[in-house]
């Protein structure tokens, strides 16, 4: 009873300190300083799309649709297909890649080898971009490790290209990506818990049988969300291309930068930019969408 | 009790095949294959990109000590001065993007307000916001200032690419302490503020170091926006290492390279010590 009239005191107490700031007052002021970098982000997109609508040489007064309708020329719309076919196909590629390294992750119970698989999965993540595509270009180069390997096994007599074309880009995407693919799937699998499959193991199911009718279905929604994000990721990759396709591999983000620092042309640099952030924002809505309807579904169902 | 479910659960196909095992760890081996087929590649006694190298020696680690302390004359600038401003970039925006994430994740966790979902989905904008259209319009944003940043510039970009990794890690902390202990110290008269300073903030220290880690690392190791925002005198160590083999790949670049992958293998590596397995968030 005491006990209980001393936390209305301090209620009373805590009431009268906050001066009768609002709880959303409060929470935006202790939000303010970081809203103030996203601020900045955010006014720099909408400067992107003003700049987008603008004509070269009178950025910020014209107004024309001439960039976009430049994005309609063969060239560009071939650059948009191909940015998306790699994109898609780098998620789905690294999609299946991540998926036995997940379940393995989720799995595991010792914390070394549990450290040495998270370090191996966040090393590709965090490394500099630019020195891992070095590393690619010894692997894939003429006279490199994938070439000898070729060879060695008998599979091709003479060298084959693997730089400077699309086949060395979709490798260089799929292996910087996957990391954004492993953890969304780990944390799910994690979820499931381990009594699902004790039963499913119990009625008479196959380790490979739990695996895919019990495990995959239930963290589905991880697996979508790191499909999602691989996608994002790769449509806007630009080191990758940059150093990997040289030109010959003219990805959306490679064609941003191109139009800024030879041509000059903001219009149309900010014109395929707003395509990259429509793209990916679009992505991310559906796989939100899709995600949640499912854990509606679920919950419904449990 | 546990005993039987332990002895069960080995028997139980739900354990992680020895197939399962093998195959993510051949996958992980492809994984970090790039940064593996590096660290060999710089210790090649041969000049070419050949792999495997056909002799062995350390005469790259020789060339790029030698660039070190006596930089070249043709280089714009010295690797010295490129770590020098990599590493006042670094601790610039952990320090900043720490400073800003702890009372952020303190609203993100313990408060309920109006438009708590939009701050939500914002504070994750930045993972998937196309880096090159944020590395143009933040040169759009500076450009168009009347007066001209330079670090600056860098390091407020760095931020808000570092800012989602602080908060979810800080979120993250913030959450396993649960509430009690911070209304137990308002109870013994400390004020809200005094509670989160010297109660909440000092319960979550390892949270917030696996942020600052983070935060670090990818300003460290960041090159896509920096690209967009650098200028002749101010440029980090990737951009340098990029305007040296724009032209032909000099494996040079190789030995700084191993150098800087050490430097983020042993941050990841106190990274899991400081949070355990499983607890780095993104």
């Amino acid at each position: 009873m005491e006990h209980q009239s001393l936390t209305q005191t301090a209620g009373v107490i805590h009431a009268r300190r906050s001066h009768g700031v609002s709880p959303t007052a409060r929470a935006w002021l202790f939000l303010s300083p970081s809203m103030l970098f996203l601020g900045v982000l955010i006014a720099a997109s909408l400067l992107v799309l003003r700049m987008s609508v603008g004509t070269k040489g009178a950025e910020w007064t014209g107004f024309s649709l001439a960039s976009y309708a430049q994005l309609l020329e063969p060239y560009y719309l071939k650059s948009l297909l191909l940015t998306l076919r790699l994109a898609l196909i780098s998620a789905a590629i690294a999609v299946v890649l991540a998926i036995p390294v997940a379940y393995t992750m989720s799995r595991l119970t010792s914390p070394f080898l549990r450290r040495i698989f998270l370090a191996a999965v966040l090393l590709p993540l965090l490394v500099n971009l630019l020195l891992q595509s070095y590393g690619w270009l010894v692997i894939l180069g003429p006279g490199g490790m994938l070439n000898q390997t070729l060879m060695g096994l008998g599979l091709i007599k003479r060298p084959i290209m693997l730089l400077y074309n699309q086949n060395g880009v979709l490798m260089g995407l799929v292996q910087t990506a996957f990391p954004l693919a492993v953890l969304p799937i780990a944390s799910a699998m994690r979820g499931v818990a381990r009594t699902y499959e004790e039963a499913a193991a119990t009625l008479g199911a196959s380790r490979f049988q739990v695996f895919r009718q019990v495990v995959l279905p239930m963290s589905l929604p991880g697996i979508i969300t790191g499909a999602t994000l691989v996608f994002a990721y790769n449509a806007s990759s630009f080191v990758v291309p940059l150093l990997l396709g040289g030109r010959r591999v003219p990805m959306l983000a490679v064609m941003v930068h191109d139009q800024i620092a030879p041509l000059m042309n903001w219009p149309a640099a900010s014109a395929a930019g707003v395509v990259l952030i429509v793209t990916t924002l679009a992505i991310m809505t559906l796989s939100e969408y899709i995600t949640g309807r499912r854990r509606r579904l679920l919950e419904a169902s449990q | 009790m546990s005993v039987l479910s332990k002895k069960r659960m080995a028997l139980l196909p739900g354990d992680t095949g020895k197939f399962a095992g093998i195959l993510s760890g051949f996958i992980l081996l492809l994984a970090v294959l790039p940064i593996l087929t590096m660290i060999v590649m710089s210790f090649s006694g041969a000049s070419n990109l050949d792999f495997p190298p056909s002799s062995y020696s350390l005469q790259w680690y020789k060339a790029a000590w030698h660039t070190f302390v006596a930089p070249d004359a043709s280089d714009v600038l010295s690797l010295g001065q490129a770590m020098a401003t990599s590493l006042l970039v670094s601790c610039l925006t952990m320090i900043f993007a720490t400073l800003i994430a702890v009372p952020a994740a303190y609203a993100l966790t313990r408060c309920e307000f109006r438009g708590k979902a939009v701050a939500l989905q914002l504070m994750s904008l930045p993972l998937v916001f196309p880096m090159v259209v944020l590395g143009l319009a933040l040169l759009l944003v500076f450009d168009s200032l009347p007066f001209h940043l330079t670090t600056s510039r860098l390091v407020i970009a760095h931020v808000i690419l570092a800012l989602p990794f602080v908060v979810k890690n800080c979120t993250a902390a913030m959450l396993s302490i649960g509430s009690e202990v911070e209304e137990a110290a308002r109870m013994l008269g400390a004020s809200p503020l005094r509670a989160i300073v010297d109660v909440v903030v000092p319960l979550m220290k390892s949270g917030i170091l696996a942020g600052m880690l983070l935060a670090f690392i990818v300003s460290f190791n960041e090159f896509t926006v920096t690209y967009f925002l650098y200028t002749i005198d101010v440029m980090t160590v990737p951009i340098w290492m990029y305007s040296r083999t724009v032209s032909s790949l000099d494996p040079t670049v190789f030995s700084f390279a191993v150098l800087i992958v050490l430097i983020d293998f042993v941050l990841i590596w106190a990274l899991e010590k400081l949070v355990g397995e499983g607890g780095v968030s993104f």
